[in-house]
């Protein structure tokens, strides 16, 4: 290249005061003309091109975002809360897959079968159940034990992996109730023994494992259902005030239990 | 005075009706401390109650000062615990830096700039920094280990608790290993599980035995070796009457154990103090 850049103009360029035009001209040089780059690399602000690099290095190596994490951050919840969530088993892909054919099958059913919408009621509040079995503990979250010798509290971990599994839970099975045939307030009634099976399986999970005691649960919720349309005259009669009121009365013991045994996630969690 | 970093006393663990760990008194102030023992001596479990993820049935815990039963002393431990697992598990879609990112917020690095930088950083102590972003499940066993060994050095801990850190390594990685494990011991205390006991041997000025979990040894590299002095000898035939024997790489015999008249004896390594500390327990 036989001509180069003037210095008073590559002193602009390195403080940026150039307009945009001379820049541009300035830049396209500086890729072919190696003595230039060089010049420029002795006029450049030292700390400036330090931060630059940072930012390069941290945008280069910023984790990819899953579906689920950039959902949790849309709607206002901390980078690193919307991280620990986003790993749950129960929000993966697959998850929500069957969760949501799960949903179908049991809406198609309502409507075309004689058992109208109780297997749909059955079925919903078992889900979220299943969601926190595969969520926490020893046999499905490959760094249990890591995260046992972790300062952060294991059981605000499994809150937050609880509630993610809930409210995707309570949005998928939300939407397919709208469909159910009946009376209207039968598009909600799975919600009160959702929540009520959420917390017995959680403060369960304070005495045997997560796993064991979503079976507990999950048997617990099908013998006391399943017999209903066989043996009542009405076929929603469980899921009727009698049985909100006991859902609640479930939910608000299971809560106190969790309250008062939620030292044993945090200490020897490997004898649970 | 300062407290032991870690002191155990009469400790006692049981499994069903099987104890693990029976009458086990330790205390340890900085350096690294081996743990020696064959399979099922306790070792695994000794090491799961120092990293508090498991509550003993009997005796006392203090590490770094605090009780591990209390949940502010225990917060307080692990906040200054770094810990590696035998069977570590891993997200195995994430990448190196994804995981080691993820296990840096459970460590409450919660400023992303800081965490990150922390990441950098232990993936570059393990020699990882080139695989930073590759995924998991494409990593190879050793490439793992060395993962592994990250997550146990996030926040740079006071009490590093490692159990069987050198399984899958191949020989230039164990050599990396052991110059990161001296480097951190300084003013730190490090608890080294290992059937290594050439691993023990550079790194531990201190080696705990375990046998059915209890302590059988607690001693130097050096008086454990020296408990073979005199009982290791070197033959061109395999003698039936040793305790131990094995055909070494010149095509001679080694035995451990009371040696006949004239016979050839050498210097005992760890090793052979260690072997028949074994075979005299069983």
């Amino acid at each position: 290249m036989s001509w180069h850049t003037e210095p008073a103009m590559l002193q602009g360029y390195a403080k940026g005061s150039l307009d945009d035009v001379r820049a541009l001209s300035v830049e396209a040089h500086l890729l072919a003309c190696e003595p230039c780059r060089l010049q420029l690399a002795d006029l450049a602000d030292r700390g400036r091109l330090d931060g630059v690099w940072e930012r390069v290095v941290v945008a280069v190596e910023e984790p990819k975002r899953s579906a689920a994490e950039r959902v949790l951050r849309r709607v206002g919840v901390p980078e690193h809360v919307a991280r620990l969530v986003a790993a749950t088993p129960s929000l993966s892909g697959a998850w929500v897959v069957a969760v949501a054919l799960c949903l179908v099958f049991a809406v198609v059913a309502a409507n075309a079968g004689s058992w109208g919408s109780t297997a749909f009621l059955a079925l919903a509040p078992l889900l979220p159940v299943a969601g926190i079995a595969v969520a926490y503990g020893p046999w499905l979250d490959p760094i249990y034990e890591l995260s046992l010798a972790a300062p952060m509290s294991n059981f605000t971990l499994l809150l937050l992996r609880a509630s993610a599994t809930l409210a995707t839970t309570v949005v998928l099975a939300g939407a397919a109730a709208l469909a159910l045939p009946g009376p209207w307030w039968v598009a909600a009634a799975w919600l009160l023994p959702a929540f009520a099976l959420t917390l017995a399986t959680l403060a369960l999970g304070s005495y045997v494992r997560q796993a064991v005691a979503a079976s507990m649960v999950g048997l617990a919720w099908i013998a006391v259902v399943a017999p209903t349309p066989a043996l009542a005259a009405d076929r929603l009669a469980a899921f009727r005030l009698g049985g909100q009121a006991t859902c609640a009365v479930v939910a608000l013991v299971a809560a106190t239990v969790l309250a008062r045994r939620r030292d044993t996630f945090e200490q020897g969690g490997l004898d649970v | 005075m300062s407290e032991p970093t870690l002191e155990l006393e009469a400790l006692g663990k049981r499994y069903s009706r099987r104890p693990a760990l029976q009458e086990v008194t330790l205390v340890a102030e900085g350096g690294v401390l081996g743990i020696l023992g064959p399979n099922g001596a306790g070792k695994t479990t000794l090491l799961r109650v120092v990293a508090t993820v498991l509550a003993p049935d009997a005796g006392r815990v203090r590490l770094l000062g605090c009780d591990p039963g209390r949940s502010e002393g225990r917060l307080t431990i692990r906040r200054r615990l770094g810990y590696l697992p035998q069977e570590p598990g891993f997200h195995r879609s994430f990448t190196a830096f994804e995981f080691v990112d993820y296990v840096a917020i459970l460590k409450e690095l919660v400023d992303r700039r800081e965490r990150h930088a922390e990441v950098r950083r232990v993936l570059g102590l393990v020699g990882l920094e080139r695989e930073a972003h590759r995924k998991i499940k494409k990593l190879s066993g050793g490439m793992r280990r060395r993962l592994a060994l990250a997550l146990a050095l996030i926040g740079d801990p006071d009490l590093l608790v490692l159990d069987e850190p050198t399984v899958g390594l191949d020989p230039e990685q164990r050599l990396r290993f052991r110059a990161l494990v001296s480097d951190r011991a300084e003013g730190r205390t490090i608890l080294l599980s290992t059937h290594q006991t050439e691993d023990v041997a550079a790194l531990c000025p201190r080696v705990v035995v375990l046998v059915e979990g209890r302590v059988r040894f607690d001693g130097t590299p050096n008086e454990l070796a020296g408990l073979a002095r005199g009982k290791v000898w070197i033959a061109r035939e395999r003698e039936p009457a040793a305790r131990l024997s094995w055909r070494t790489s010149e095509g001679l015999h080694r035995h451990v154990g009371e040696p006949p008249s004239g016979a050839e004896r050498v210097e005992p390594t760890l090793e052979d103090g260690y072997l028949l500390m074994l075979g005299a327990a069983a």
